[in-house]
């Protein structure tokens, strides 16, 4: 079976590179999920103003003001992580080593967190700000 | 351990063009998307936006041009990264072709939505 196959076929290629590549994937399957729904919610201001009201009043909620923390965590990661892998494929391929993969994959990491943090620590404070409001 | 890389002979067919089509455009959308979520989800906030913040916005016509290149640019990115992702596990030709199509259409449908929602919008009557 195809789908058991491609599971193999990673789990058979471990190391920081290969978690680097899952999780690319998986904060760009997320982002553009969560952009598939943006771009129809934020359409309804030409649409159906009323219906682009409820959608800003559910997104204010807290559940999914965690969720946005973690879609600007997603954004932030992806962001840096292709930059990367476009630096690597376009400019220098050289540097595709497990060595430097590795090294590379852990500073994208220390970056996207120092970014993330303070987003995160306001973005944060505005969901208790609201709270009960 | 030396690792040496080695040019191989790439066919230079669509999917060498969807290939680069995600680093060409990854760079523009890290600029776009990256101001765009520091604005509005961090520096503005969901809880100051509404109708009225929309139509403040799309006053004028630069941040409609700037959302419709980011909803183009992005969407096309994250439409094409999802078949990548998909064809990893998705090996048959004719289903290849039956995700293919139903992708493209999901892209143009939504892009249309969304830009016509751009373009076509007027601000409520205060």
């Amino acid at each position: 079976m195809s789908f058991k196959t491609a599971m193999e076929g990673y789990a058979k290629y471990e190391g920081l590179g290969n978690w680097a590549f899952i999780l690319h994937r998986l904060a760009g399957l997320g982002v553009i999920l969560f952009l598939i729904i943006h771009v129809l919610d934020t359409a309804a201001v030409y649409f159906k103003p009323s219906l682009y009201a409820e959608a800003v009043s559910l997104y204010r909620s807290p559940v999914f003001g965690i969720g946005e923390i973690i879609l600007v965590l997603c954004v932030i990661y992806h962001g840096l992580n292709g930059l990367r892998i476009i630096y690597f494929d376009m400019i220098n391929p050289n540097l595709w080593t497990i060595e430097i993969n590795r090294k590379s994959v852990i500073w994208t990491w220390i970056i996207t967190l120092v970014l993330w943090l303070p987003a995160a620590v306001v973005m944060g404070s505005h969901i208790i700000e609201h709270l009960g409001s | 351990m030396t690792t040496q890389t080695r040019k191989v002979e790439v066919p230079q067919g669509w999917e060498a063009f969807a290939w680069k089509w995600m680093r060409y455009s990854g760079v523009l959308i890290f600029i776009l998307a990256w101001i765009h979520v520091l604005i509005q989800d961090i520096l503005v906030g969901v809880y100051k936006i509404d109708i009225n913040y929309v139509a403040g916005r799309w006053h004028g016509g630069f941040w409609r041009v700037y959302d419709f290149l980011l909803l183009f640019f992005a969407f096309s990115h994250g439409m094409n990264g999802t078949r990548q992702v998909l064809a990893d596990y998705i090996h048959g030709a004719g289903a290849r072709r039956a995700l293919n199509w139903i992708l493209l259409i999901i892209w143009a449908v939504v892009v249309v939505i969304g830009t016509v929602a751009i373009f076509g919008f007027t601000p409520p009557a205060a």
